[in-house]
């Protein structure tokens, strides 16, 4: 059985394309809108890496990284951070709340699959 | 995978962005200010999200644009920006163009005109972002994988023995940052073979201190890759700052870090910089030793010691950079020993050293006609130092003309690309130096030169080819000293000159009487007649043309003429020929009845006495020098100098651009320092006079030219010379 992701971006096409792009390379994907809906879905779900925007509305990408880190079935999960070069303070905040992995947006599904690929296997 | 279902959810996802963007826009300005800063991060988050997705899908367009607009979103909601109706009808705009933007994507056009009507606002948005923003406006291009400074010619060949030696220990909350130890590992494979992995365990602590939640892990690993060391340390980005990583590249690998470090321009640059750009250091790896150095600022150890003991096995790289960076300080300490010295004050100088040598003439002959031997001795002393001061003023004023001509590489390099040629610039004689401001003034003729032997010397490869010549042309540019002048050439192995048609053409504009008789030298001279070609349309002739009579001038400014040597398919010289000062040179006085004048030293090669013989008759045209024929220049006749004959009369042979000829005159004067003066205009069209002189008694004389002089003789006797 494969791995599973848990995407949470408030764009559906981004969403859709990380998706595709993870399907293809042999993961399972489950797809979340923003940090409170993505909380809600980890329930029953075995989740082995996290793709999260920062900037989403409701909850945004570091609130949920600092969820997932205080909670005992999640605390070991790798999480990606999915930013934008401007964004250097948030940046430093996501570092703070224990944030390793980043990738810059915009990016090419490549990137996104060396990324993931460096993390966990399929 | 099918990105076209996920285009048409980013095409309708937009729509709704943008929908969402302008009612938020159009009633910012009613909002209090709480409720103002909510709508702020919605439309910037609207702006964020098309960007972010646009950049997936490679709409470049897309993403430049609203990249401007977020960054001005990005200062609003910042409260570094206030809301005015202004700024809000721009945003406005911008969304509108955003949307036609959006929509000529689906349309699958990419229309320049549409990028272009956004240029306007672009330009509007970037008057709010002046301040402090100047890094955030660069919109980002597409992270695209940089390719490597330098080709790397043997990337696939990588023997197998030759392995990256890798060495990684994990920082001990590896684990609850969620990164898996063996992913990384497993990762490398993307780059190569992993040959073999070496667990490390001296840094396993006691089972009492153990924590089962920290990573204590550390390998070696053997890899067998083609990547560069960037790539293999990308490969562990995200453990990188916790981590501590050891890339120690194969030998021959360090052999190529050193080819680059050699192959590297010649400029300064700090070691550090060097290291990283030839691949051998890692950015990373040199942001670490520079903190390194800065915490042991006490010490003041030396960067690259800092290095060498990081980087296990980097001394051959470290070293060449070292040299390099070395050799590249020498020169240009050697540069900077020199001094700058207001141009005037040189000219100041040499004028009053003129006037010297002119004084030490009057004083050396009064002390002659004194005949004290002890005053002699010691004006004789002084002026031999006069001359030392005069040649050391001299060259103050020469430089090198390798600095003008490697100018022509980049010259070459341009317009041969520009005119899809090949060809190859030599540069002979860069060391032979000139007076400065005749290097000022040669620059642009040169340039005439060398853009003519580009466009209409060099053929086409094709043509080249055809012809039998190497598709590639050579142009030479040539410098060197002769007989007192200097001689810059420029030549090209191209198709030459047709005299044949250069005549036509001369004919066809009215230069030369269709009966004329021409030598060949004078037809290819005519291609520097003024009107001989208008700048356009003269690549039907096979010459050049473009200005030549410009060139021409120039030269002749600087008391230089330019000669022409072609041969139909296989090149043409064109040879500017300068003299070698401006201002004094070594003279040669002679006399002719009561007359007395100067002869360029470096002209003359030898005395000899003209003597009665039965084959050598008193006014023969020529003189026989060692078996060979020497054409004779009566100065008497050629000059109009009347006064009785000697008793005898001296040849001398000069010699200019390899022609000789014998100066028959009544005494010789022996050698005299000569400050040039220059002539009035009135004797600008005096062919065989180049200047005047004081000498010691205080009269003039003047300085023959003897390429006139020669010249003129050819024009009345040219079969002498053939």
């Amino acid at each position: 059985m494969g791995k599973t992701v848990l995407i949470v971006d408030d764009s559906a096409s981004i969403r859709q394309v990380v998706s595709m792009t993870l399907n293809g390379a042999g993961y399972d994907t489950i797809q979340a809108c923003d940090g409170k809906d993505a909380l809600s879905k980890l329930n029953g779900n075995r989740i082995h890496l996290v793709i999260s925007d920062v900037n989403m509305p409701n909850m945004d990408g570091i609130t949920l990284l600092k969820e997932l880190k205080a909670r005992p079935d999640t605390r070991f999960t790798p999480v990606i951070m999915l930013t934008t070069e401007s964004e250097s303070a948030k940046k430093e905040e996501g570092r703070a709340a224990g944030a390793k992995a980043w990738v810059v947006k915009p990016f090419v599904p490549q990137q996104l699959l060396a990324a993931v690929g460096k993390l966990i296997m399929p | 995978m099918n990105m076209d279902a996920a285009l048409q959810t980013f095409f309708s996802e937009s729509r709704e962005l943008l929908e969402q963007m302008e009612s938020l826009l159009l009633q910012l300005e009613t909002l209090d200010e709480a409720s103002r800063q909510e709508s702020l991060h919605g439309i910037f988050r609207a702006a964020h999200t098309i960007k972010g997705s646009a950049g997936m899908f490679g709409l470049d367009d897309v993403v430049n644009f609203t990249h401007a607009v977020e960054s001005v979103l990005d200062r609003l909601r910042n409260r570094q920006l206030s809301v005015s109706d202004a700024l809000v009808s721009l945003l406005l705009q911008c969304r509108d163009h955003i949307a036609q933007l959006v929509d000529s994507a689906e349309a699958g056009n990419h229309d320049s005109t549409i990028v272009k009507a956004g240029q306007p606002l672009l330009a509007a948005l970037q008057s709010y972002l002046v301040a402090g923003a100047a890094a955030e406006t660069q919109a980002p291009a597409l992270p695209v994988s940089e390719p490597p400074p330098f080709e790397r010619l043997d990337s696939d060949d990588v023997a197998s023995s030759e392995c990256w030696h890798i060495s990684i220990r994990f920082g001990h909350n590896c684990f609850r940052d969620g990164m898996d130890p063996l992913s990384f590992i497993t990762y490398l494979k993307h780059l190569g073979d992993v040959i073999s992995i070496i667990p490390l365990a001296e840094f396993l602590p006691t089972v009492s201190e153990f924590d089962s939640e920290s990573c204590y892990l550390a390998f070696g690993i053997q890899l067998a890759s083609s990547a560069s060391k960037q790539e293999i340390e990308d490969v562990f980005e995200f453990v990188r700052e916790d981590s501590i990583l050891h890339i120690i590249p194969p030998r021959s690998r360090l052999q190529e870090f050193v080819d680059l470090i050699e192959a590297m321009p010649q400029v300064d640059q700090l070691l550090g910089q060097m290291l990283v750009t030839s691949g051998a250091l890692t950015e990373n790896e040199l942001q670490r030793a520079l903190q390194l150095q800065q915490q042991r600022s006490s010490s003041h150890q030396p960067l690259g010691e800092i290095i060498s003991s990081t980087n296990a096995g980097i001394q051959p790289v470290l070293q060449a950079a070292l040299d390099k960076q070395g050799k590249v300080r020498d020169t240009l300490v050697k540069e900077q020993k020199s001094l700058r010295v207001d141009a005037e004050k040189l000219d100041k100088l040499i004028n009053l050293v003129g006037e010297l040598v002119t004084a030490g003439a009057g004083t050396s002959l009064l002390a002659d006609n004194l005949g004290d031997s002890a005053l002699n001795e010691s004006v004789s002393v002084l002026n031999s130092l006069l001359e030392a001061v005069r040649d050391a003023a001299l060259e103050l004023r020469m430089i090198p003309i390798g600095a003008t001509f490697s100018r022509f590489q980049r010259v070459v390099r341009d317009i041969a690309h520009e005119l899809d040629k090949e060809i190859e610039l030599v540069i002979n004689g860069a060391e032979t130096e000139l007076d400065k401001s005749v290097i000022e003034k040669i620059g642009d003729p040169l340039t005439h030169l060398v853009r003519n032997a580009i466009d209409h010397g060099i053929e086409s490869p094709a043509v080249r080819a055809a012809a039998g010549k190497a598709e590639k042309g050579t142009i030479i540019l040539n410098a060197y000293h002769d007989s007192g002048n200097i001689v810059i050439e420029v030549s090209d192995d191209g198709k030459g000159l047709d005299p044949e048609l250069i005549r036509a053409k001369a004919i066809e504009k009215q230069l030369v009487d269709e009966n004329a008789v021409l030598s060949r030298e004078e037809i290819l001279n005519l291609i520097l007649e003024p009107g001989f070609s208008t700048a356009e349309k003269v690549s039907n002739l096979s010459g050049r043309g473009v200005g030549m009579d410009v060139v021409k001038r120039n030269i002749a400014e600087l008391r230089g003429r330019v000669e022409i040597i072609s041969q139909v398919g296989q090149g043409s010289t064109m040879r500017i020929i300068l003299p070698l000062t401006l201002a004094i040179i070594d003279g040669f006085v002679i006399g002719v009845a009561d007359e007395q004048f100067v002869v360029p030293l470096d002209a003359v090669l030898e005395c000899l006495e003209l003597k009665q013989q039965p084959d050598n008759p008193f006014d023969a045209p020529y003189f026989n020098l060692r078996g060979q024929v020497l054409p004779l220049i009566y100065l008497r006749h050629c000059l109009g100098v009347e006064g009785r004959y000697p008793a005898r009369q001296n040849v001398v042979v000069v010699q200019s651009g390899g022609v000789s000829a014998g100066l028959v005159v009544d005494c010789l004067l022996g050698e005299f320092q000569t400050v040039i003066k220059p002539l009035g205009k009135l004797f600008s069209k005096v062919g065989c006079i180049s200047g005047s002189t004081i000498l010691g008694n205080g009269s003039v004389a003047l300085i023959l030219d003897i390429h006139g002089l020669i010249n003129t003789m050819t024009e009345s006797e040219p079969q002498l010379l053939q």
